[in-house]
């Protein structure tokens, strides 16, 4: 498959690279930059999807002595794996992405968090963000400009919930990383109390490029709510495993598990899990959907981090359900009690099912009362959308499904 | 402000929590983490409310009213929701065969039981999940029962938003989260003042005090001992709550006869020791002001606050009356002045204090002054006993205490209320110093449920500047004040327990701001239905020091009422 933005910059040094994209927002004003951005239609490519442009316009519109940009490379969502592809094989575009937010929302102190896993990421990180202070393209009077920008990396010790921007805050500032209440909404009452932009690596780099055009082509490509491109990381059983760059609309989940990825290993798909394990599954015969944040919404399910993890037929499905809710057993921060409980009374539930080799109906029940319960009243996205996927599996595959 | 709360129509004029407006509006929403005393916090999510056009749930404890808001409170999707998170609450709580509900501490006042059945659950449908962690009984005052815990953070956040001592914290993530001290010392091990405020907060059976009602059931039905009870003034307003009475209800002649009930050889009162208490702190405040001594003086009738003073503040261990608390001064009275009298030895004498305080029951081992006192019991204990041995307190005959350690003056029974001692203390020291009489016995500006207040009282042309404080968090800032500078007074009482005496950790649960205001009302009617008034006008005091004492401060009262403290930090 053909990688339509990312391929020209792939591999290159910093000797090569150009910078474009902050050389270009240099040159206009801030709210001239949100306006590009705004154009081009950017979504947050995290997961929950919001508008990357109205984000920053918030945070530049607030007058604040000290506001911070962070970068969220807390890449966690397994299966998904494109974040660290960015840093390992494109670490200038990342942080020229940080850099032109910076400048377009007026901040002057930035962060990327990168998780503690991502040793090789945080390696390449850490060697590019040297090399940018000793080309003056971080520091004081950024290419020769009046912009002034420090960029610090923070290692995250490894917990997937700091991944939610408000735990990552948390965790910069030395405390537990769990969930804040919001609002306050970190654009208001961020880092320390300050107003403060959490970008994924994703999006961040697609802002690099989108600015390095003089006219706008990734609004013109994708669909209306789904414009640009998205990097999905597909693996499981795949042929072709990897990271790709694929536009929004153009294919159909299908299309890229077979034409992208290779197809399937083994008989035939069981189901594809389209963007992480906290989306829903989709069954073989709902997988003629559209790429697109609207489609896949319409069928129940997300786009979520694009991690895409293709399961076939011949695997023992429960034994994937324990593997995910192992996880979010683990992995939810314990302080509000719905995903808390919830995860671990589902475990002990699963674990079970998982023994005995089929669930009953009051154990499915049971468990659609639970994920009902959490993903109404958890405290973050983590919980809210923890255990989306346990319960599509048994819906779509241990119960007849209902015809409304 | 209008929001619809239910598709009623309301107007507020701030922007309050969707939670307080729903009060307001006379409809109640289950909560468990919440606690009107803490910030709140957001995470038990009991109180999820539906809001239209939001996707999710909202805390109505965190989440703030908007004009035009619509919410739902007991939607078809909230009740479910609250239902679900109860029993999965519940199957975490550890209820199994050996830790039910017959035998929790707070079979009596549990608050998921009570939110359960607001709830309306009728079933649990998970099996339940033990933690397995072990109780921790390190600590004479407070025992932790773990398994019962649902890491509400209540007792935490008590501890460290209004206590400022912070011993308590949450450990490890996830579903092994719980809550723990330093280093999982245990309770008895870390900066614990011991104040049991923690105890209040616990919506569960998770934390309790220590214990003594067996021991003090065995010297009961011991014939060799001769047990004496005294009990603090804070325990008479309070007790008859757990009797189901209204809180401010004055129990004490009840409570007297209670006592004799229970077989008590001699029903004593703390007050009586209160009065002495004032008769060596004032003298040793006109002492310390008359001959350049250390000032402020801090009052140490309050063992949390010595302790939080110990660990947190020892540069200011001098600034501390050295006169025992009223408790301990009883013990020692008792076991030597009384004891004599009666011709009983020290070793056959008992002597149970029943406080409205855990720390008391650490107070009583202190090395400085062991002996004094044989066992504490709590308000609550003494109930249980009650309860036990089948007395019904609101109706047996009422009965007046013993003399002469039972005899007190109305400035000993407002040591029950944060103020008290500094009022009564400044009732004696004007007359001592001035040898007029005081025409006005209430000093207004000391009283009141305020954390900080402060006074300048004129004696004799000297401008006192005092203070009275409440609550560690408060004592806290105010050391600070001193320390800078900022602030100077000459005389300053501190309680560990917000309210004073009568919000002291061992007190009836719920114990909240609108009853620590009826128990303190209470506290002052005693007061002023007295005749005595004053503590050096208590007859058994003048009698004590002309039999025994000789006169305040003397080397007799050296030895038995005053003590020592140390750096603990």
């Amino acid at each position: 498959m053909e990688r339509i933005f990312l391929k020209k910059d792939l591999g290159k040094n910093l000797e090569e690279y150009d910078f474009l994209g902050l050389k270009n927002a240099l040159k206009m004003q801030p709210q001239q930059v949100i306006n590009k951005i705004k154009e081009s239609g950017l979504r947050g490519r995290g997961g929950a999807g919001f508008p990357t442009g109205i984000k920053w316009e918030t945070v530049f519109s607030i007058e604040n002595d000290t506001k911070f940009i962070i970068c969220n490379a807390d890449e966690g969502e397994p299966g998904t794996f494109k974040d660290r592809f960015l840093m390992e094989n494109l670490p200038f575009k990342v942080l020229e992405g940080i850099i032109i937010s910076g400048y377009a929302t007026g901040s002057k102190y930035g962060y990327i968090y990168i998780r503690g896993e991502y040793v090789e990421a945080i390696k390449i990180v850490k060697k590019a963000i040297e090399k940018l202070y000793e080309k003056n393209i971080l520091g004081e009077n950024i290419l020769n400009s009046d912009f002034l920008f420090d960029l610090k990396l923070v290692r995250g010790a490894g917990a997937y919930v700091c991944g939610d921007e408000t735990s990552l805050i948390n965790s910069i500032e030395g405390d537990r990383g769990k969930s804040r209440i919001k609002p306050p909404l970190p654009v208001f009452e961020g880092l320390y109390g300050k107003p403060t932009v959490v970008n994924n690596v994703e999006t961040l780099a697609a802002a690099a490029e989108i600015m390095s055009y003089d006219n706008n082509p990734y609004s013109q490509m994708g669909t209306e709510k789904s414009r640009g491109t998205k990097l999905v990381s597909i693996s499981g059983d795949v042929n072709k495993p990897g990271v790709y760059e694929v536009e929004f609309g153009k294919l159909t989940v299908k299309d890229i598990v077979q034409e992208v990825a290779g197809g399937v290993k083994g008989e035939k798909i069981g189901f594809v899990i389209p963007g992480g394990i906290s989306t829903e599954a989709l069954t073989e015969d709902e997988l003629n959907v559209p790429y697109t944040y609207e489609n896949l919404q319409k069928m129940g399910s997300n786009i979520g981090s694009g991690g895409m993890i293709v399961v076939s037929s011949q695997r023992n499905h429960l034994e994937i359900v324990k593997n995910v809710s192992d996880f979010f057993r683990d992995e939810t921060c314990g302080t509000c009690f719905p995903c808390r409980e919830g995860n671990k009374n589902i475990n002990k539930i699963v674990s079970d099912i998982y023994k005995r080799g089929y669930p009953t109906s009051h154990e499915i029940e049971i468990i659609s009362d639970i994920q009902y319960a959490v993903s109404s009243a958890a405290r973050c996205g983590f919980g809210e959308s923890s255990l989306n996927l346990i319960l599509s599996i048994f819906e779509k595959f241990y119960t007849k499904k209902v015809e409304v | 402000m209008k929001v619809k709360i239910n598709n009623r129509e309301y107007e507020f004029d701030q922007e309050i929590s969707i939670l307080d407006a729903t009060k307001k509006a006379h409809i109640k929403i289950p909560t468990l983490c919440y606690s009107e005393k803490l910030e709140p916090f957001g995470s038990c999510r009991l109180c999820s409310v539906e809001i239209k056009g939001e996707r999710t749930l909202k805390p109505a404890c965190v989440t703030k009213i908007t004009d035009g808001m619509e919410i739902f409170t007991h939607s078809q999707r909230v009740r479910k929701t609250r239902k679900t998170i109860m029993e999965l609450i519940i199957a975490s709580h550890g209820i199994n065969c050996n830790l039910n509900c017959l035998t929790c501490s707070k079979s009596g006042s549990c608050e998921i039981k009570e939110v359960a059945e607001e709830i309306g659950v009728t079933e649990i449908r998970v099996p339940p999940i033990s933690n397995g962690l072990p109780e921790d009984r390190s600590s004479y005052s407070i025992v932790r029962e773990p398994q019962k815990c649902i890491v509400c953070n209540r007792c935490v956040r008590k501890c460290s938003e209004v206590q400022s001592v912070n011993i308590l914290t949450i450990a490890n993530r996830g579903p092994d989260t719980y809550v723990t001290t330093f280093m999982d010392k245990g309770m008895g091990n870390v900066d614990c003042t011991n104040c049991g405020q923690c105890i209040l907060e616990c919506p569960t059976g998770a934390l309790h005090e220590v214990y003594q009602m067996d021991q003090v059931w065995a010297a009961l039905s011991d014939e060799s001992k001769y047990v004496i009870v005294q009990t603090a003034p804070a325990v008479r307003v309070a007790i008859a709550e757990e009797f189901g009475a209204e809180p401010g209800k004055i129990a004490t002649k009840q409570m007297v006869a209670g006592l004799r009930l229970l077989g008590f050889d001699k029903v004593f009162d703390t007050n009586f020791a209160a009065d002495l208490t004032i008769m060596e702190e004032a003298n040793e405040f006109i002492e310390r002001f008359k001959n350049n001594g250390k000032l402020p003086l801090f009052t140490s009738c309050s063992p949390g606050w010595v302790k939080f003073l110990e660990h947190n503040y020892p540069e200011f261990i001098d600034n501390l009356s050295s006169c025992k608390s009223p408790q301990q001064m009883f013990g020692a009275i008792a076991k030597t002045y009384y004891a004599n009298k009666l011709g009983i030895s020290k070793e056959d004498t008992v002597v149970v204090s029943v406080m409205p305080c855990t720390a008391k029951k650490f107070e009583r081992v202190r090395s400085e002054m062991k002996g004094d006192v044989d066992y504490v019991l709590t308000t609550r204990e003494l109930a249980k006993m009650f309860k036990l041995a089948g007395i019904d307190l609101l109706n047996v005959p009422q009965e007046e205490y013993d003399e002469p350690l039972g005899i007190s003056s109305g400035a000993g029974a407002i040591f029950g209320a944060t103020g008290g001692v500094m009022e009564a203390a400044l009732r004696t020291a004007y007359e001592v110093i001035t040898g007029k009489e005081l025409e006005k016995l209430d000093f207004e500006s000391v009283r009141g449920i305020e954390g900080i207040k402060q006074a300048t009282v004129e004696i004799d042309g000297i401008n006192l500047k005092v203070a009275v404080v409440n609550g560690l968090g408060n004592a806290r800032k105010v050391l600070e004040m001193i320390k800078s500078g900022e602030k100077e007074f000459q005389f300053v009482e501190f309680m560990a327990c917000p309210g004073g005496c009568i919000g002291g950790g061992g007190q009836p649960i719920p114990t909240n701001n609108e009853i620590l205001l009826k128990r303190m009302q209470a506290i002052y009617e005693i007061d002023r239905s007295l005749s005595i008034r004053k503590s050096h006008e208590n007859p058994a005091i003048k009698t004590l020091y002309e039999e025994f004492l000789g006169e305040p401060l003397s080397e007799k009262s050296h030895e038995l009422l005053h003590t020592t403290y140390i750096a603990r930090s």
